[in-house]
């Protein structure tokens, strides 16, 4: 619906108290800050592995699950959900080839349409490419096989729910 | 500019509540907070906590993500944009989310978020999305099936998703 067939419009300016609060206007870029977030980011790399292992073990629990209860169950509902967090936090954790391929399974299973239709054998195949990608250290596409293997599944998703709307 | 503020100093008077069912998520995100010198971050790893924290802290940023259960962060942001629920209808609210689809920023949109930004993020959308926040608030909008920002975005100011170089469409 747009705007203009909502009349009428009240347009309201609250007062910036926030401005207020902070003292006055930030300033638009500060690469301090920027630096310092990316230096504390950077000090948590150590760590990084760990938790994208500890995601995609959560990833893998929750297929076991779907294996026993079908798609079309809470089961289903957890692993998109699952999926749907690695999508974010794959690239953070220095694979952005796992986002990649976690925003596919996303898509594969986003509704519960969809998880009535899907096969269980492309979940399954997007699931080991991920646990691969980790395994191996492969991390963009710019390495053939994990570009590849992104293309392949993507390609198949795209078949069986449609392009990104 | 003159008289502009380091972030450091103005972010260090903002209390902002970051809600993600992801506990890594929300330590990425308060991490980069902290570098810029937000310390007052509250947590809450559902909408419902989140009110909780809202109903005794004074809260001036949410950063919410969207798919959580049993209720999401578009429920939240819904009950937030409601003047008879809702303490501070005016609140500024952040989509962080994996969700990038067009479709989703304009239910967001519809929704009464302020902004939306795209996960994986980086540092420097989120600092432009907070500095936005204080520098130019966005008029809010009341019609009778609406109420939050204005969906029509201001001149030269960002438009739609942003997304690391790196994110998968």
């Amino acid at each position: 619906m747009t705007q203009q067939r909502e009349r009428p419009i009240e347009i309201i300016n609250p007062p910036n108290m926030l401005k207020v609060k902070v003292g006055g206007r930030i300033a638009p870029a500060d690469p301090a800050a920027i630096a310092r977030a990316e230096a504390a980011l950077a000090d948590m790399k150590e760590e990084f592995a760990d938790w994208l292992t500890e995601e995609v073990d959560k990833l893998e629990a929750a297929l076991v699950k779907v294996h026993t209860d079908g798609l079309a169950s809470a089961a289903g509902d957890e692993l998109f959900t699952v999926a749907h967090d690695l999508r974010g936090l794959g690239a953070t954790y220095e694979f952005p080839l796992v986002t990649r391929m976690a925003a596919s399974l996303s898509r594969l299973v986003e509704t519960s349409e969809k998880r009535t239709l899907v096969p269980v054998d492309l979940v399954d195949a997007h699931v080991g490419a991920i646990r691969a990608a980790l395994r191996q250290n492969i991390r963009t596409d710019e390495h053939t096989i994990g570009r590849t293997l992104a293309e392949e599944l993507e390609t198949r998703v795209i078949a069986l729910v449609g392009a990104p709307a | 500019m003159a008289g502009e503020l380091p972030a450091g100093v103005a972010f260090a008077k903002l209390r902002v509540l970051l809600v993600d069912d992801n506990a890594a998520m929300r330590g990425l995100v308060r991490a980069v907070l902290g570098a810029f010198g937000c310390d007052n971050v509250f947590e809450a790893a559902d909408p419902k906590r989140a009110l909780g924290i809202l109903s005794v802290e004074q809260i001036d940023v949410i950063i919410t993500d969207w798919k959580m259960t049993p209720v999401d962060g578009l429920s939240l942001v819904r009950h937030l944009r409601n003047p008879e629920k809702s303490s501070n209808p005016f609140i500024p609210v952040i989509m962080l989310t994996a969700y990038a689809e067009p479709s989703r920023v304009r239910e967001a949109r519809d929704a009464g978020v302020t902004e939306f930004l795209v996960k994986p993020f980086s540092s420097e959308q989120l600092f432009k999305r907070l500095q936005v926040i204080v520098n130019r608030p966005r008029p809010f909008v009341r019609t009778k099936a609406f109420f939050g920002p204005d969906r029509r975005r201001l001149n030269n100011e960002y438009e739609g998703p942003e997304r690391r170089e790196d994110a998968a469409l």
